[in-house]
C-alpha cells in the first residue's frame, strides 16, 4: 500500500475550496475455496486494492475510487469527486458533526497466523466436514461449503489530521445442506464468521454443528408435527433472538434511514422524525436491551476507529425496551444536532462508507436457561430458522423455525416441522418477559448499500422468552 | 490486436508455459458512475475506475483463480497461482473450456455512457414528473446508475475477443405520504430513447394511488404483477436454471427436465440481447452468449451450462459461464396476448402488486418461499382499484405459481433494480391466480 501516494491525494484535495475530504486505501487479500457435493470446485488466492477520495464540497459530496496506484490517477480521481461533490447543489447543505481528529496504528491478533496454513490444510479441513456428514448415514443429497480467509489493511486519511492505520484479519465459512427422507427434502444452511487467526476453526467445530443440523433436517422430516395455530408462548433461541434483533432493532435504529437516505433501496424506518416512535419511545418490555458493540473481540463485525476514523463504542440501541441510541456516521449526527458514534463502514476502497451494524445482540438477563422454560405450560422453541424477512420500515417480520420443538409443561417434547412468527416490531419485543444469561452470536453478511455492500457482523443474544405471541 | 488485448494474452502464454492445462485470461477495464438522492436532492455522486484481470488456470484437474490488478506483477502473479495449482485438490468433475475459434457479433455498447455529461439533470427532471404525478410534497429517492465496460478475454483453447458492454439504470421511488409509495425504473443499454421522466412518473402516479393505504387481509387472491415485481420473480426463476444451483438443490428444478413445470402459456428465455443491460457477446470462456429457451410452453427446456457442467448433465454449454457456476444473464418472459386493462377487467376480487424487495426460501427444493410487497398494494373489485394497502407478505411456493399463470401482457418493459438481486428482465404484466397472501398478528 503506498502511503504516500495517499496523502499527495489528501494534499491534492485540499488544494481545492472543499469544506472536507479524506482518502482512504484499502487492501484485502483473500484466500478461499468452494466445494460441493464432496468434490472441491476451485481454489482462489488474490489482493485487491485501491484507494478513494471523499469530498464535501459547497455542501455536496463527490466520491470515486481507482485501483491504479499513480500520482496521475490520483489527480483524476480528486478532480472528479470535486466536480460531482460541486454538481449537487443542494438546497440543505451537507454538513459532518465536529470530530476530534484521531491517531491510531490498530491490529487483530492472530494467535495462528493464517498465513502459515497450507492450501492443503484449508482443503483438508472443509473436506473433513464433508466426509463427516456423508458418514452419518443420512441421505444429504447435496452439500455445499464456502471457507475464506481474508486480511484487510486500511489507511485513512483527513483534512482534519486524523491517520489510522488498520491490519484485520477475518475467517469465514458457509455450509448449505439438503436432507432427503421419505423423497421429502428439507434444507439448513450455517455461517461461521471470526476475526482472528485459525484458532477460529477450534472454537467452532464446523463439523460438529453440520453434524446436528443434518439430524434435525432428519428429524423434522421423520418426526416434524404441525403447529396448531394460535397465541402461545415462545422461547426463541440465540439465532433466532439475534436474527430479531439485527431486522427489526439494528436496521431500524440506523440514521440514515431514518433520515431517508435509503428510502428507495433498503427502506425508511418506523422511526422517523415527528411519528410515533423516537428516541424515549417505549417499543418493548423493560427486560429487553439490545446493544450493538464494534468493540466485542473477535467478533466478525469488530473494528476499533469506524471508517470515519471515529472511535468504535457500543451503542445501546434498546435500553430497558425504549428507543434509546441511533447509529450514526458524521452526516446524520449533524442532521440530528449529536455527535458521530462511529457506525460507519465501508467494504472496500470503491464504496462509500454508509452507517453500519457490527455486532447486535440483547444483553444477558438474569434468567438460568431452565427457568426460561419451566413456567411454559404450552409453547414453542425455535432454536433455529430458514426462511426470514421484514418490511422495508422494519416493523412486519417473518421467521419460520428449522429446528423448533414443543414445550409441554416445561419440558421440550416433539420437533415442530416449520414454525411460523408473523409479526410486528413492538409485538415481538413487548411480549419478551425473560432473558436468560448467557450470550451467542452467528456471524453473517448484512446487505445494504447501492451498490450492495455486504458487511460482516454477528447477531446474536441470549433465550429469550415471549408470552402470547400467535405461532402458526 | 489492441494493447490489452496483447497483455492479456501474455498472461495466458506465461500460464501455458509453466504448464498449466487450460488458462483463460479476461481483462475488464470498468467505468463505473452512480448520483445517489434522496428526499428530492443529491446525496453523493460517484464514480469508480476499475482495473482488472480475472484468471483461471487448471493443471492435472485442479482449479484455481486470481485476480491481477498490477500488469507489472504479472510473471509473479501467474507463478504464484500455477504453484497452488500443484498443491490443490484435483475437481473430477472438471470437464475442460471452450475449444475453438469463435466468431462475435459487434458490440453495440453506446460509448455516451462512458461518461455521461450532467447526470444530475436527469434526477431533477424525473423527480419533477413524479411531483407533477403526486403532488409539490412527494418525496422521491433514488439512482442514476452507468456503466461502460471495455472487456478482452483470452483462452488458451482458442477464444479470443474484445467486447464492450454499457448500460444505463435510472430507479426512482416517490413518496406522496409516509406509507404511500411508488417505484418505477428506466434500465437501458444505451442513452437513446432513454427517459428517466418515464420512471418518475410512473413512480408518481403509484405514489398518489397508494394513499392512506388500510391493513390487507389474508387469503387466496388472483393477482397481478407488474412488471416490476415480474422482473424479481423472472431473476429469481432464472437464476434456479444454472446447472450449478441444480446440482446444490438451490433449484426448483432438480430432476425437471423436459417436465411440465410451467402453465402452457408461459415461455420464458435467457439472452444477452443488445437491449438489455446485461448485453455481451461471449461468456467468460469466450462462448458466444446466446438466446436459450428455458422453459417453452411450460415444459423446462434446459438448465444453463459452462463446458463442465455440460459434461456433467451430457449436453452441450450454452454460453452462460461462469467458469465455477453459469449464470444467466438477462431473463425474458414472452408476451401474451392480454393488453394491461383486459388484465385487470378479469379480476373479480385480487390484488395489483407493484414491488416487491427481501425474497427469503424456507426450502429452494420444494420452492417453499415469502416475499415482501412494497410500494403500491392495490385491492382490485370487479377489474377496478377499490383501495390502497399495506402490510402484507405473499407466502407462496415457487413452482406452484408458475403454474398458476393464467395471463400475460402485451407489454414488457426492461427490469433492474437494486431489490433484483440478480441479473435482469424483460418482463411483462403477469395474472396469477390463488396467490397466497399472510399478514402480522
Amino acid at each position: 500500500m503506498d502511503k504516500e501516494l495517499v496523502d499527495f491525494a489528501l494534499n491534492y484535495a485540499v488544494g481545492k475550496k472543499v469544506e472536507y475530504a479524506e482518502v482512504r486505501a484499502h487492501s484485502e487479500d483473500d484466500e478461499g475455496l468452494v466445494m460441493k457435493n464432496g468434490v472441491l470446485d476451485a481454489y482462489s488466492k488474490a489482493v485487491d486494492s485501491g484507494f478513494c477520495v471523499r469530498i464535501l464540497a459547497e455542501g455536496g459530496i463527490g466520491f470515486a475510487s481507482t485501483n491504479k496506484w499513480t500520482k496521475e490517477e490520483a489527480r483524476t480521481i480528486v478532480n472528479i469527486a470535486y466536480k460531482y461533490a460541486r454538481m449537487a447543489k443542494r438546497r440543505d447543505k451537507i454538513v459532518f458533526a465536529e470530530e476530534k481528529s484521531a491517531q491510531a496504528n490498530w491490529k487483530v491478533p492472530e494467535k495462528k497466523k493464517t498465513k502459515d496454513v497450507s492450501p492443503q490444510t484449508r482443503i483438508e479441513t472443509v473436506m473433513e466436514v464433508d466426509k463427516a456428514l456423508t458418514s452419518l448415514g443420512i441421505n444429504i443429497a447435496a452439500r455445499m461449503f464456502g471457507f475464506g480467509t481474508s486480511l484487510t489493511e486500511k489507511y485513512f486519511v483527513n483534512s482534519e489530521g486524523s491517520v489510522i492505520s488498520s491490519s484485520l484479519p477475518r475467517v469465514g465459512a458457509y455450509g448449505f445442506i439438503t436432507v432427503v427422507e421419505n423423497g421429502k427434502p428439507e434444507q439448513a444452511s450455517k455461517s461461521f464468521g471470526y476475526a482472528g487467526g485459525w484458532e477460529a476453526l477450534e472454537e467452532w467445530n464446523i463439523a460438529e454443528q453440520m453434524i446436528h443440523e443434518a439430524k434435525v433436517l432428519q428429524r423434522v422430516i421423520k418426526e416434524g408435527k404441525a403447529v396448531k395455530p394460535g397465541k402461545m408462548d415462545l422461547v426463541c433461541g440465540p439465532e433466532v433472538t439475534g436474527i430479531a434483533t439485527h431486522e427489526s432493532c439494528g436496521h431500524p435504529m440506523e440514521a440514515d434511514r431514518i433520515l431517508g437516505r435509503e428510502m428507495s433501496q433498503a427502506g425508511k424506518s418506523f422511526i422517523y422524525p415527528n411519528g410515533p416512535f423516537w428516541l424515549g419511545t417505549k417499543i418493548g418490555s423493560p427486560a429487553v436491551t439490545i446493544v450493538d458493540d464494534p468493540t466485542v473481540p473477535n467478533s466478525y463485525g469488530y473494528y476499533k476507529y469506524d471508517d470515519e476514523g471515529i472511535r468504535a463504542e457500543p451503542r445501546y440501541l434498546y435500553k430497558n425496551g425504549v428507543i434509546n441510541e441511533f447509529l450514526h456516521n458524521r452526516e446524520t449526527a449533524a442532521k440530528m444536532g449529536t455527535r458521530s458514534n462511529g457506525a460507519s463502514r465501508a467494504v472496500s476502497y470503491d464504496r462509500e462508507a454508509i452507517v453500519r451494524m457490527a455486532n447486535t445482540f440483547v444483553q444477558p438477563g438474569d434468567f438460568n436457561e431452565e427457568e426460561i422454560f419451566e413456567d411454559v405450560k404450552q409453547g414453542i422453541y425455535m432454536r433455529s430458522f430458514m426462511e426470514w424477512n421484514i418490511d422495508d420500515v422494519r416493523f412486519n417480520q417473518r421467521y419460520v423455525g428449522r429446528e423448533a420443538y414443543c414445550i409441554e409443561k416445561g419440558e421440550l417434547t416433539d420437533p415442530i416441522a416449520r414454525p411460523v412468527i408473523e409479526t410486528s416490531t413492538q409485538i415481538f419485543w413487548s411480549a419478551v418477559d425473560a432473558v436468560s444469561k448467557k450470550v451467542e452470536y452467528d456471524s453473517g453478511s448484512c446487505g445494504k448499500g447501492d451498490p450492495m455492500q455486504g458487511i460482516p457482523v454477528y447477531m446474536g443474544g441470549p433465550l429469550i422468552r415471549l408470552r402470547e405471541v400467535y405461532v402458526k | 490486436m489492441s494493447d490489452i488485448l496483447a497483455k492479456t494474452e501474455q498472461i495466458v502464454k506465461k500460464g501455458k508455459a509453466l504448464g498449466a492445462d487450460d488458462v483463460i485470461a479476461k481483462t475488464v477495464f470498468g467505468r463505473y458512475r452512480q448520483t445517489r438522492f434522496s428526499n428530492n436532492q443529491i446525496d453523493i455522486s460517484i464514480a469508480w475506475n476499475d482495473y482488472a484481470t480475472d484468471v483461471f488456470l487448471t493443471w492435472k484437474n485442479r482449479v484455481v483463480a486470481t485476480l491481477i490488478r498490477n500488469f507489472q506483477k504479472v510473471d509473479e502473479s501467474v507463478k504464484n497461482l500455477f504453484n497452488l495449482a500443484k498443491v490443490s485438490k484435483e475437481n473430477p468433475q472438471y470437464g475442460g473450456i471452450a475449444k475453438g475459434k469463435f466468431h462475435y457479433q459487434k458490440s453495440k455498447a453506446d460509448r455516451a455512457l462512458e461518461n455521461l455529461e450532467n447526470p444530475a439533470k436527469y434526477v431533477f427532471e424525473a423527480v419533477e414528473a413524479a411531483r407533477k404525478e403526486a403532488g409539490p410534497d412527494t418525496n422521491a429517492g433514488g439512482i442514476l446508475f452507468t456503466k461502460f465496460e471495455d472487456v478482452y478475454l483470452v483462452s488458451s483453447e482458442g477464444p479470443m475477443g474484445e467486447d464492450s458492454r454499457s448500460a444505463i439504470e435510472f430507479s426512482m421511488r416517490a413518496f406522496s405520504q409516509k406509507e404511500a409509495s411508488g417505484h418505477g425504473v428506466e434500465c437501458s443499454s444505451t442513452i437513446k430513447g432513454f427517459d428517466a421522466t418515464r420512471a418518475g412518473r410512473k413512480a408518481g402516479e403509484i405514489a398518489k394511488q397508494a394513499k392512506n393505504p388500510k391493513a390487507g387481509m389474508e387469503g387466496r387472491y388472483d393477482v397481478v404483477f407488474d412488471p416490476l415485481f415480474a422482473g424479481a420473480l423472472l431473476d429469481m426463476w432464472g437464476s434456479m436454471t444454472s446447472a450449478y444451483n441444480v446440482m446444490v438443490q438451490l433449484s426448483i428444478f432438480v430432476n425437471k427436465l423436459g417436465q411440465k413445470v410451467a402453465s402452457d402459456i408461459v415461455t420464458i428465455r435467457d439472452t444477452p440481447a443488445a437491449y438489455s443491460m446485461a448485453n455481451r457477446v461471449f461468456d467468460d470462456e469466450g462462448v458466444p452468449a446466446r438466446e436459450n429457451v428455458l422453459i417453452s410452453k411450460g415444459v423446462l427446456k434446459t438448465y444453463l451450462h459452462n463446458t463442465s457442467t455440460a459434461k456433467i448433465f451430457k449436453t452441450e454449454t450454452t454460453g452462460n459461464a461462469g467458469l465455477v457456476a453459469p449464470t444467466h444473464w438477462n431473463i425474458e418472459m414472452d408476451a401474451g396476448d392480454m393488453s394491461r386493462d383486459e388484465m385487470f377487467h378479469g379480476v373479480k376480487h385480487g390484488l395489483y402488486l407493484t414491488n416487491t424487495w427481501y425474497t427469503r426460501f424456507q426450502n429452494y427444493a420444494t420452492g417453499d418461499f415469502s416475499t415482501i410487497p412494497r410500494d403500491g398494494i392495490f385491492l382490485i373489485e370487479n377489474g377496478e382499484i377499490k383501495q390502497s394497502w399495506k402490510e402484507i407478505r405473499l407466502s407462496d411456493n415457487a413452482l406452484k405459481m408458475l403454474s398458476n399463470v393464467v395471463g400475460i401482457s402485451k407489454q414488457r418493459q426492461h427490469i433492474h433494480w437494486w431489490g433484483v438481486e440478480g441479473q435482469p428482465s424483460l418482463a411483462p404484466y403477469i395474472l396469477m391466480k390463488d396467490v397466497q397472501i399472510t399478514r402480522p398478528k
